[in-house]
């Protein structure tokens, strides 16, 4: 019996992790493979798979000057994005941590964003912004603040920065919950103390607040840059990534390639550039997170 | 001196709150008001309001097309998944939490790279999967899929949660008779409910929010979800704004409804999911 | 051991909920009874066309025992993404609903139509559109339904404006937007412009034939970096730089445009026939595109797959379904319906005379009576189409629009780009 008891408890946790393993082989490790077979794949126009190329998709695709601005336009996306999130959802989460008459609903008020579906913020801001009858040009006209109608959008970099806003408009109630939540987990007394040694509101701020919410930050900030990186919706939505390709993140500008103009090889090969650089990323994290834990 | 100061505080304060009310309510508030014009108003540039209010246009969405169908699709994806991801995701938490075994920091890394990849990524080979087990065009075909997307995050945030709560609980009612199923769940999770609503909540909002998949994989109307469904408004010739934006705030009105009413749980449960994930 | 089979139990019951619970699979061919099932995927051409094909549906299983349909109706939006999976999984329909078809023969995809088209039927189709479809003068798909682009003017704003008549030529148009931007600033857009990832390629074509330029020359091969193409693409550039469009041409399809133009907002724009909403009232006239006058034709197929399984009587039931479909009554009915232009020739002369039988019952957005299909019925043999029977027409569809946003976005000049563009399509 105790022989069978040990034997248990060695496979017993896999036993635990079986179900959620089972779900994820099936449905993510299985189309991740296929994904990657598919990328050293020649690929007609219809889709149909005819033999392997080696490695011609990649090189295809870095021929193509659209991605490499791509590339770029990746980075920028992810680091404005996630960074100004992460600040306004930061300084967000400070003000909502005072008392104050009205928290409780500014506090729903902030739900707003992070519970729309993107397709339908993409679409209501592509709505607004629209310069020949949106919303924000008609008001702001109304309001006397403009004499005739501002174009928003019309170059790829306002179009870009559009975007961006809309970006960072869905993800920071995100840091700000992840925040908040780590600030209620600050003990009220750890700031007395400090006040009563004269602490100011920056020396508080970086001696007793930073070093407790950062745990919270880092899981915020991880994801972020995660779902960030991986967005469609948004640039899908408002641009498609016009004009002439200058305005595509990685997921849209592989999404193009495929849907549009039937190139599914070279989007996979795309597909596959993403996730080593999300898994290089990941790897600095997880290094970064060992060493943190080393010190501790 | 410094009483005054912080009055002037006070101040800076709500101006900088109403400041951020009035930017995040905007889209919704043209939103509204955008369903409630006619058709006629939808390009004319010197209105803000409708002339003439139309609440019909909240109606007249339901018969336009099949809206509520496309709400019970949603409901039925995002609840079907919500408990699949639980279901799944609580025993490999408990392992991660409360089991010692080899391959552990494995998994860990497992789970987060699998988070590396969109589906928008996969799509070609989540639909060529999905054809050979016959779930493509169906409602349980993307169960399975979001609750296999939220898997990771569902993970990430129930470990959090049972590391967070002492074990002894559990050891105490195993020495009383109990054994590890019935102390997982006659201890433990009644104590990390909070934690287990959160991760209820999250994934049920991304799986309604979810958009690419769904697009992809349904062809039959009947089997739409609403994030998809609303593009018949957006159709062919014409785009019917009014209906749109109508639906858009019908398919949202929920969800923001459901995360107010777990507001308090979500903040406690990011915390024990945060500090010790 | 109690703790490890409830375990198992857990396990089994997550496994066997993800193995079980698959779904019927739909089995497209011909089973013992001698049944028929034929997938068939359908553009969606108006908000109403699921009901046209339902009803169609059941019509033909009624008078049909045996064959058994299931149509799928997808939004243009999904279709080439939805079309393209189904094919890389080897789940391609019987019949389908798209337009351009070059792709499909190339990976040998397709069935040549006359294995499947009835005699009476390849005879009644208007000559120049079976032909349209032939590559190597073997046709591989039939005209669904035609389209014919016009120039659209709002009367009223444009005589407010002093412009008494529709512009004749490209110079014209120039005047009149500056006359409109003069009068109604703001207010009025003066020219729509679409040169979106959508459909920017139309523009291309409106603007490069209508210059005397073209996709291909007199021989049939590409030459996209004509002198001609070089000047339409700078007017293109030069209607955005004076203001005179709306002022997202990079993202706005034709669709808000449509809209715009039906609510009286936008002054002239180039679209299909039937674009102007059934309530809009406003007064417009429809014309020749300037320039040289030649009108875009849009014409979308219908093909059947291959299926090397199936046996003859896949391909008998392919051709009662057209056979069906095709009939006077039935066809005409779908093109009234729809608001476009049949694509045989007993529809034409019937809807040139009859078409007001067939609006009842139809929708909001059905546009037309029998002097509009007699009218645009004799225009559509001069209209152009594009190349579609090139191998090469995607990445050419895709470049020109390239082309047209890179020029527009100040990236590059006209003649650099389409240089770029044909030696690229050339290699």
């Amino acid at each position: 019996m105790s022989k069978k008891n040990k034997a248990l408890s060695v496979v017993q946790p896999y036993i635990w992790l079986l179900p959620s393993v089972l779900l994820m082989v099936t449905m993510i490790v299985v189309p991740i493979i296929s994904v990657f077979k598919i990328s050293f794949s020649e690929v007609g126009r219809s889709g149909l798979i005819k033999g392997f190329n080696g490695i011609e998709n990649y090189v295809e695709v870095f021929k193509q000057p659209a991605f490499w601005t791509t590339l770029r336009n990746t980075f920028v996306w992810t680091i404005a994005v996630v960074g100004l999130s992460t600040v306004i959802g930061f300084i967000l989460a400070m003000v909502l941590n005072q008392e104050f008459f009205g928290r409780k609903i500014v506090r729903a008020v902030v739900i707003f964003p992070w519970a729309t579906a993107l397709v339908i913020q993409s679409v209501i801001w592509k709505y607004i912004v629209n310069a020949d009858y949106g919303s924000l040009n008609v008001l702001l006209k109304k309001l006397g603040i403009i004499d005739s109608f501002v174009n928003w959008t019309g170059t790829a970099q306002s179009m870009f920065a559009w975007e961006c806003w809309v970006g960072i408009f869905v993800t920071f109630p995100f840091v700000t919950f992840c925040v908040l939540s780590g600030l209620q987990g600050i003990d009220a007394a750890l700031y007395e103390s400090a006040a009563v040694d004269g602490a100011g509101f920056w020396s508080k701020l970086f001696k007793i607040t930073l070093p407790l919410v950062r745990p919270s930050l880092t899981v915020s900030t991880v994801l972020n840059i995660i779902y960030v990186f991986n967005s469609f919706p948004i640039v899908w939505t408002i641009s498609k990534g016009a004009p002439a390709d200058q305005t595509h993140t990685l997921v849209t500008y592989l999404y193009k390639l495929s849907f549009t103009e039937g190139k599914s090889g070279q989007a996979a090969a795309v597909s596959v550039i993403g996730f080593v650089i999300l898994a290089i990323l990941a790897s600095i994290y997880m290094i970064m997170s060992l060493r943190g834990e080393g010190e501790d | 001196m410094a009483a005054k100061r912080k009055g002037w505080q006070k101040v800076a304060l709500y101006v900088f709150v109403i400041f951020l009310c009035i930017v995040i309510l905007y889209p919704y508030f043209v939103m509204f008001i955008t369903a409630l014009k006619d058709k006629s108003e939808m390009y004319a540039i010197d209105l803000i309001l409708p002339e003439v209010w139309r609440w019909s246009n909240f109606a007249e969405i339901w018969d336009a097309a099949p809206v509520l169908q496309y709400f019970i699709n949603s409901m039925l994806i995002a609840g079907g998944a919500t408990i699949l991801a639980i279901l799944c995701g609580i025993p490999a938490a408990y392992a991660l939490s409360r089991m010692k075994f080899k391959g552990k920091g494995i998994f860990m890394g497992a789970v987060i790279m699998s988070q590396m990849f969109s589906p928008v990524v996969l799509l070609v080979g989540i639909y060529k999967m999905m054809v050979n087990i016959s779930l493509n065009n169906s409602i349980l075909g993307l169960i399975l899929l979001n609750a296999a997307f939220n898997q990771a995050f569902a993970i990430w945030l129930l470990r959090g949660t049972f590391v967070s709560i002492s074990p002894e609980m559990e050891q105490a009612a195993k020495i009383d008779g109990c054994g590890t199923v019935k102390a997982l769940i006659k201890v433990l999770l009644p104590v990390a409910a909070p934690g287990i609503i959160t991760t209820l909540i999250f994934v049920f909002i991304n799986s309604w929010n979810e958009y690419t998949i769904a697009l992809t994989l349904i062809s039959t109307d009947a089997f739409k979800p609403i994030t998809v469904g609303i593009n018949v408004f957006y159709g062919f010739n014409f785009i019917q704004w009014q209906y749109l934006f109508a639906t858009s705030l019908c398919a949202t009105i929920p969800v923001v409804v459901l995360f107010l009413l777990i507001e308090k749980h979500l903040v406690a449960g990011l915390t024990s999911g945060g500090v010790k994930g | 051991m109690k703790k490890f089979l409830s375990m198992l139990l857990v396990t089994a019951m997550v496994a066997s909920m993800l193995v079980g619970c698959g779904g019927k699979k739909s089995e497209s061919g011909s089973d013992e009874s001698g049944n028929v099932t034929l997938d068939i995927i359908i553009s969606q051409y108006g908000n109403y066309t699921q009901e046209w094909w339902k009803e169609f549906e059941e019509t033909f299983e009624a008078a049909n025992e045996g064959i058994d349909l299931n149509i799928e109706i997808v939004s243009w939006n999904d279709i080439y993404e939805v079309v393209n999976t189904r094919i890389s999984t080897q789940e391609q329909p019987d019949i389908l609903n798209i337009s351009g078809f070059a792709d499909y023969v190339t990976d040998d995809l397709l069935m040549p139509a006359e294995e499947y088209v009835s005699d009476e039927l390849q005879a009644n189709f208007v000559p120049s559109f079976w032909e349209s479809n032939a590559i190597d003068g073997t046709v591989w798909a039939l005209p669904i339904l035609a389209s014919c682009r016009a120039l659209f003017c709002n009367m009223d704003l444009l005589n407010e404006a002093g412009i008494e008549s529709v512009p004749e030529t490209w110079d014209d148009v120039l005047t009149a937007c500056q006359a409109i931007k003069d009068t109604y600033g703001d207010e009025i857009v003066p020219w729509g412009l679409d040169i979106s990832t959508d459909e920017g390629q139309a523009a291309f074509a409106y603007y490069a034939w209508n210059f005397g330029g073209g996709f291909v020359d007199d021989n049939g091969d590409w030459a996209l970096n004509s002198a001609e193409n070089v000047e339409a693409v700078e007017y293109i550039q030069n209607l955005i730089d004076s203001g005179y469009c709306n002022s997202a041409p990079f993202t706005d399809t034709r669709y808000p445009l449509q809209d715009a133009f039906s609510a009286g907002t936008l002054a002239m724009m180039i679209g299909p026939m039937n674009m102007v909403a059934a309530d809009s009232t406003v007064n417009y006239e429809a014309a020749d595109i300037p320039g040289e006058h030649v009108a875009l034709g849009v014409c979308d197929q219908l093909m059947v797959f291959k299926d090397e399984e199936a046996g003859d009587a896949r391909t008998e039931a392919i051709t009662k379904f057209f056979d069906a479909f095709y009939e006077v009554e039935t066809y005409s009915d779908y093109m009234v319906y729809e608001g476009f232009l049949p694509a045989t020739q007993d529809a034409s002369a019937n809807l040139a005379e009859n078409a007001e039988k067939y609006i009842v019952g139809g929708t909001e957005d059905t546009a037309g009576n029998s002097e509009y299909f007699a009218t645009f019925c004799a225009v559509l043999p001069n209209c152009k189409f594009y190349p579609m029977q090139k191998t090469e027409w995607m990445d050419v569809r895709n470049g020109v629009i390239d082309v047209e946003q890179q020029v527009c976005s100040g990236t590059t000049d006209a003649q650099t780009a389409l240089d770029n563009l044909q030696a690229e399509v050339a290699e």
